[in-house]
């Protein structure tokens, strides 16, 4: 709104707050998709300009700002979700500087568009994005500061250099304030409301799978988590981190079967090694934790179903971490009840006649030996199948066409079919997704597994060991891997930049460690080796003294004298104040020599030290050389000595 | 309801110090100094409240990070709005004497001695204000204050101010100066022309459509309509005046008793208006009032003399106190 109470901005002014405005936005719109943001920077660059001179009209402005609304709620498809909140604000913002044209609107815009770094954290919490949230915030403060020296009515106004370096100056004076309220303001132990979740969610694993689906995955260099081990670690080959277990079958999508997840933990007789180790899961959105097969028991704060998925009871809307322990089952679920042994082998009717045909063969040739029936499987898989990121659009009966016709797809394809197979043969079976095998990063020891990781497998349930993993894709024979990740992803055959990378992650995990991992359990245990208990109250006491305390340095780093630049000068000068302490404190219109005279006469002790002290900065001082710094730098140290 | 915020205001300002009349040089610290969130102020803290619940809610710490980064600056900048005004010093405010009216322009120095920068304090009393900046730790503002009444005009209570460094919070001082300054009686606007003079070469008349025309001026108020020169006027598009070469030498008598009939404070104006004329037609001229006779003399310190008596006249009830 433009008020005509307010004076108008001039254009300088106006330049710093659209700056600052633009440096606000731009984190935010490397979280939106990129179309979008590139449509919002060409609408901000444009009303920008066109409304440089005078405020557009009315009509135009509204439009504006409309038709913006419509393309965001078109390009989030109508949901709403925090996604949408952010893309809206920066579209709000990006329309803002159209009516910018008194000092009251700028201030506004700035305020305003402070809102963007935070709307920013709740999508990416990245080191980049809080440096670009700091960038943003120095540029709105030296803004903020420009309004206000208008506002003042001085004339005399900054360059932009001194302007920034006096912002920033001011910054870190707060900073003890802000560090002690960082570390000890009390953090809340669990939330109070949730997180909005987002409209247009990333590809991730997910309660159901669709052969075919996942090629954006695979694509996706980021990382899904990491994980450090205390003590055994498995071998790589034997890492399959769990997630979604898929049961339910409609010929061409696997999902979770909801009804299970309230069921307790099926029976399960635990082999050796156990790992433990410690999780940093990035966000995903998602209730479910993934865990090494098979996780021994729920971390606090999660629960474990009947398939030994852990599920939480909020979405993972920000990294978390959790101290699992895993080991092999030895027997897993030995007794299948009923309705469980008929949900792993439901198929849907009508679909992949070639498969049942298969599946009834197999079975009378093997009689009830189910093994001998997972073994032909595989060695088949080992025989005739490959490995490729290139599949056709399945087409009705998508077993059927892959296991007879194109034998060739990636880990979804051959979990699926392999499952569909198995329980045409009378044998429970069900697809497990998760992530397979990680990445050791030589910095840091841990291991790193990779949102393109992911993986699905089978479970087949067989007499004595219960549920037991098979992983179909892994049987492909090595020489009939066509097209693959490695071959696709942009980083293929840069290997000397390992180095680099492994660094960079290493980095990356320790601000997750340091900066995102701090908590009120965090809080809690810093005071411990102090030996004080920090129940919430207490650390209001704490902050409030810390606070207290660090705000007392900054208005005493704020309120001390200008320090004086040359050396002998200021030893001058606290040799006066000792003397001062003495009752023989130097007038401030009094000559030097005048003043040690009078000294001298007042006391013995010290006297012609102090006269020849004198002598020497009277000279140094009025009848100085060029080039004596060796003079002034004896003489300032024998002034720092001397004592009255 | 706005009478009671003026009441509640007014009893405010008579709890802020300083609650009485000082004489200067003032210096402000602390205990004197005000300051309060500014309308951005309560905004920009009611943002970070707001976002500093959601980073703490989602234990977000890079927006809690930003959030105190941003609190900790607006703390710094409260301190340094503080800074601007303590320690500095008024150090005398006053102002040539104008005719009742006309605003008074009050000279108000200041100075610091501690090297910092001080700029743009605003300094404001009741209908005026100025800017203030300090250069080598001095600086002078002037004050249009207005004035209504001849005689001594107490100094209402100068505020010195400042938004700066963010204009999140307006911090302020008060400083009440003690030394009133003197507003001369305002002169009459269409007075008759001065009193034939008296004296030696005392010519019988003044020579109000004379031939020695001497020279053309500027229309000031209260010059007769006929000593207009409208042809040049028209000419020049402004009002000129016909200005007639006077007779020297001879002494005017301003006297009051020759103004018998007129209302007090009209006397006043009248004779403020001659000695105002007297002095531009550089004539020697006697003021006598009851009590006090001046001159004969001209000059600028007679006339000071002469309008200082006028102004401290004391009013038609006999009450001095004209302030």
């Amino acid at each position: 709104m433009s008020s005509p109470g307010t004076p108008a901005l001039d254009q300088r002014t106006r330049a710093w707050c659209l700056a600052a405005a633009a440096a606000c936005v731009l984190p935010l719109l490397l979280q939106v998709p990129p179309t979008l943001a590139l449509v919002i920077i060409s609408v901000a660059v444009v009303g920008a300009a066109l409304s440089w001179r005078r405020p557009l009209p009315v009509v135009v402005r509204v439009l504006l700002a409309g038709s913006l609304v419509m393309l965001v709620l078109a390009t989030m498809q109508f949901s709403f979700g925090r996604d949408t909140a952010c893309a809206l604000l920066a579209a709000m913002l990006a329309a803002k500087p159209t009516e910018t044209a008194t000092r009251r609107d700028a201030r506004s815009l700035v305020g305003f568009a402070l809102f963007a770094p935070f709307a920013t954290f709740l999508l990416d919490q990245g080191p980049l994005s809080l440096a670009l949230g700091v960038v943003a915030a120095l540029l709105s403060l030296a803004a903020i500061q420009r309004l206000a020296d208008i506002e003042s009515g001085d004339t005399q106004t900054q360059g932009p250099a001194l302007r920034l370096a006096g912002v920033g100056r001011m910054i870190a004076l707060g900073l003890p304030f802000a560090l002690a309220a960082f570390w000890l303001f009390p953090r809340l132990a669990s939330p109070i409301w949730g997180v909005p979740e987002r409209a247009l969610s990333r590809p991730g694993l997910s309660g159901e799978m669709s052969p075919g689906q996942w090629l954006d995955l695979m694509n996706d260099d980021s990382p899904a988590l990491r994980a450090r081990f205390f003590g055994p670690v498995p071998e790589v080959t034997r890492m399959y981190w769990r997630g979604p277990v898929l049961l339910d079958y409609d010929g061409r999508t696997w999902r979770e079967a909801q009804w299970m997840h309230n069921l307790p933990p099926a029976q399960v007789r635990h082999g050796q090694p156990a790992w433990d180790y410690e999780i940093a899961l990035e966000a995903t959105d998602r209730r479910q934790l993934v865990a090494l097969d098979l996780p021994l028991e729920a971390p606090p704060d999660a629960r474990m179903s009947i398939d030994h998925v852990l599920h939480v009871r909020r979405p993972l809307a920000a990294l978390t971490r959790w101290r699992i322990r895993s080991a092999p089952p030895v027997a897993y679920e030995p007794e299948l009840k009923v309705t469980l042994r008929r949900a792993a082998l439901a198929l849907p009717p009508g679909f992949d006649p070639r498969t049942h045909a298969l599946a009834t063969q197999w079975r009378r040739e093997a009689g009830t030996d189910d093994a001998a029936i997972v073994g032909r499987a595989l060695q088949w898989i080992s025989n005739d199948f490959g490995y490729t990121l290139e599949t056709p659009l399945p087409g009705r009966h998508a077993v059927d066409e892959f296991l007879f016709d194109t034998q060739a797809g990636y880990c979804e394809h051959f979990s699926s079919a392999f499952v569909v197979l198995m329980r045409a043969a009378g044998i429970p079976a069900r697809v497990v997704t998760g992530y397979a095998g990680g990445y050791r990063n030589p910095i840091g020891d841990y291991w790193l597994v990779r949102r393109s990781d992911a993986h699905a497998w089978a479970e087949v349930w067989l007499e004595g060991t219960g549920w037991t993993r098979v992983d179909p894709t892994a049987a492909v024979a090595p020489e009939r891997i066509y097209d693959t990740l490695a071959d696709r992803s942009p980083g293929a055959g840069f290997g000397e930049f390992a180095p680099v990378v492994d660094m960079a992650d290493w980095l990356r995990r320790g601000w997750n460690d340091f900066v995102l991992g701090f908590d009120a359990a965090r809080q809690q245990a810093m005071f411990r080796p102090i030996g004080v208990e920090a129940s919430p109250w207490k650390l209001v006491g704490i902050f409030a003294a810390i606070a207290g305390l660090a705000l007392a340095l900054t208005s005493w780093l704020l309120a001390r004298r200008e320090r004086e630049h040359d050396a002998v000068l200021r030893a001058w000068h606290r040799l006066g104040r000792r003397y001062a302490r003495a009752g023989l404190g130097r007038a401030p219109d009094e000559p030097a020599l005048h003043w040690a005279a009078r000294v001298a006469a007042a006391r013995e002790a010290g006297a012609p030290e102090l006269l020849v002290l004198s002598q020497r900065f009277v000279h140094w001082r009025y009848a100085r050389q060029k080039g004596d710094a060796t003079v002034a730098h004896a003489l300032a140290r024998d002034l720092r000595v001397h004592r009255p | 309801m706005a009478r009671y915020g003026q009441a509640l205001r007014t009893r405010i300002a008579s709890l802020a110090r300083p609650r009485r009349r000082e004489p200067l040089p003032v210096r402000f610290d602390r205990r004197r100094i005000y300051i309060l969130p500014t309308g951005f102020g309560l905004f920009l803290a009611a943002l970070l409240a707001t976002m500093g619940l959601g980073a703490l809610n989602y234990n977000n710490n890079p927006a809690l990070l930003l959030v105190l980064l941003l609190a900790g600056t607006a703390l710094t900048s409260l301190l340094l709005a503080h800074l601007q005004l303590s320690g500095l010093e008024l150090v005398a405010v006053g102002g040539e004497p104008v005719p009742a009216g006309t605003p008074l322009p009050l000279r108000v120095h200041a100075r610091a001695s501690d090297g910092r920068e001080r700029r743009g304090l605003r300094v404001a009393c009741p209908g005026a204000q100025a800017t203030l900046s300090l250069t080598d730790g001095s600086g002078e503002a002037v004050l249009a204050i207005p004035t209504e009444r001849r005689g001594w005009l107490a100094l209402p209570r100068l505020e010195v101010s400042t938004v700066r460094p963010l204009g999140l919070a307006r911090c302020w001082a008060w400083c009440w100066p003690a030394t009133p300054v003197l507003v001369y009686p305002a002169p009459e606007a269409d007075a008759p022309p001065l009193p034939p003079g008296s004296g030696q070469s005392a010519r019988a008349k003044l020579q109000p459509a004379g031939d020695d025309v001497h020279h053309l001026r500027g229309y000031r108020r209260g010059d007769p309509r006929r000593t207009i020169a409208w042809k040049p006027s028209a000419r020049r598009d402004t009002l000129l005046v016909r200005e007639y070469e006077q007779p020297q030498g001879e002494t005017l008598e301003l006297d009051w008793q020759s103004l018998h009939g007129m209302p007090h404070e009209a006397r006043i104006r009248r004779l403020a208006r001659w000695v105002d004329d007297a002095e531009r037609e550089g004539r020697r001229y006697r003021l006598v009032v009851p009590g006090v006779a001046l001159g004969p003399a001209h000059g600028p310190e007679h006339r000071h003399a002469c309008l200082r008596t006028l102004a401290l006249m004391p009013g038609a009830d006999g009450n001095e106190d004209r302030g």
